[in-house]
């Protein structure tokens, strides 16, 4: 006699397990990018409207409140970084010839380049 | 050396039952077997057929690797049972489920129509536009050609990437992991023409675009075939496709075609 026990779908299949709870989190990490981005145009803002609104700005910033926010998003972006990064080789495959060059080298490559950026863009406005 | 030191130290398995004559869910069995470090979660289960329930329902063939037929969800990830050590789970309890995201028919046997059904929508085959008569020869293809989709020729159809994935869990119409990196097989082919008809199923709203990139499956497949490198690789092929179509005369058309 058939009768099969239907599929189960459960609503919290993201708390099964630790690969499906960092998934969770590396999606979560883009609200806080979009909320950081969100105060980042603020500033901007602020800069446009003058000194004194530049400053009051800088104080509002500097309420607990705010410094947690932003140690809470550093650390979502630097999830949100690392995971993009190991995500390259999945997504940009590179081959030479018969062989494929090995994942770890593309995800060398990536923080090198990274790095590489981080330097010209931090020569071109410290010096 | 006698049995009975070497069956002193035993392992808990806890076996998922569903016999639908007389169960209205599936419950546990807990059985004692022999713990042999050698041992894997299939040789416990042959034990546990054999010398205690006979009446245990499971599907295994090759115990190598090479069938993809005892896919079984251990300790809730899903592994082929063949594979699966008991010395990587001692001291237990073990709990030895069907592969999750699929109908129970019968104890840990799944119902696989649904796979089987997919796998067909993505058409795993070479296809032609015009057939070469026999007598002209083979299709030839290079060693290079050939290292293009071999990674995802190793598919064995065992399953494991749908139970892990859990865009399957809550969307059964995604046409899932296992069929995606498939159709990459043959679309990655040079001997092959098909990407046309094969990319109507793939590059559609419950083909690739269904995935989020929990990339899951990657991880659980026993041959490193990489569903989720292949779904990723073709939504970025499927997105060229799309601004072609935009700004080429006539659709426009990929190299291979």
């Amino acid at each position: 006699m058939a009768r099969p026990y239907p599929r189960t779908v459960s609503k919290t299949w993201w708390l099964k397990r630790w690969p499906y709870r960092i998934f969770m989190l590396r999606e979560l990490s883009a609200v806080f990018v979009a909320a950081y981005v969100v105060l980042l145009l603020v500033l901007v803002t602020k800069v446009h409207d003058g000194a004194s609104a530049f400053e009051g700005y800088l104080d509002t910033l500097q309420s607990p409140v705010f410094i947690g926010f932003h140690v809470v998003a550093l650390l979502f972006v630097m999830l949100h970084a690392v995971t993009w990064f190991q995500a390259m080789p999945k997504g940009l495959p590179i081959r030479r010839g018969e062989e494929r060059v090995p994942p770890a080298a593309i995800i060398g490559a990536s923080y090198a380049g990274w790095l590489v950026v981080s330097v010209v863009v931090a020569a071109i406005f410290l010096l | 050396m006698t049995d009975a030191t070497v069956t002193e130290q035993t392992v808990t398995l806890e076996v998922a039952r569903y016999r639908p004559e007389q169960d209205e869910r599936p419950t546990f069995q807990r059985v004692e077997v022999p713990y042999r470090p050698e041992w894997v979660v299939l040789d416990a289960l042959n034990y546990l057929k054999d010398e205690v329930d006979g009446t245990l329902s499971y599907r295994w063939s090759c115990r190598m690797g090479i069938c993809g037929s005892c896919g079984m969800m251990v300790n809730g990830v899903p592994k082929l049972t063949c594979a699966a050590f008991l010395r990587d789970y001692y001291p237990g309890p073990i709990r030895v489920e069907p592969l999750a995201n699929f109908p129970v028919e019968r104890d840990l046997v799944i119902v696989l129509d649904d796979f089987m059904g997919k796998l067909q929508a993505v058409k795993p085959w070479i296809i032609r536009d015009v057939e070469r008569p026999l007598e002209e020869g083979e299709y030839r293809q290079t060693p290079a050609q050939r290292a293009n989709f071999e990674q995802y020729s190793m598919c064995i159809n065992c399953m494991l990437c749908y139970a892990a994935c859990p865009v399957y869990e809550t969307n059964e119409e995604f046409i899932g992991p296992a069929a995606l990196a498939l159709a990459a097989r043959y679309n990655l082919d040079s001997r092959d023409q098909g990407n046309r008809l094969r990319n109507e199923v793939v590059w559609a709203d419950d083909g690739i675009w269904d995935c989020t990139f929990v990339g899951e499956c990657s991880t659980v497949c026993p041959k490193h075939v990489d569903p989720a490198g292949a779904i990723q690789q073709a939504k970025v092929e499927s997105t060229i496709g799309w601004f072609q179509s935009l700004v080429m005369p006539f659709g426009g058309k990929s190299a291979k075609e």
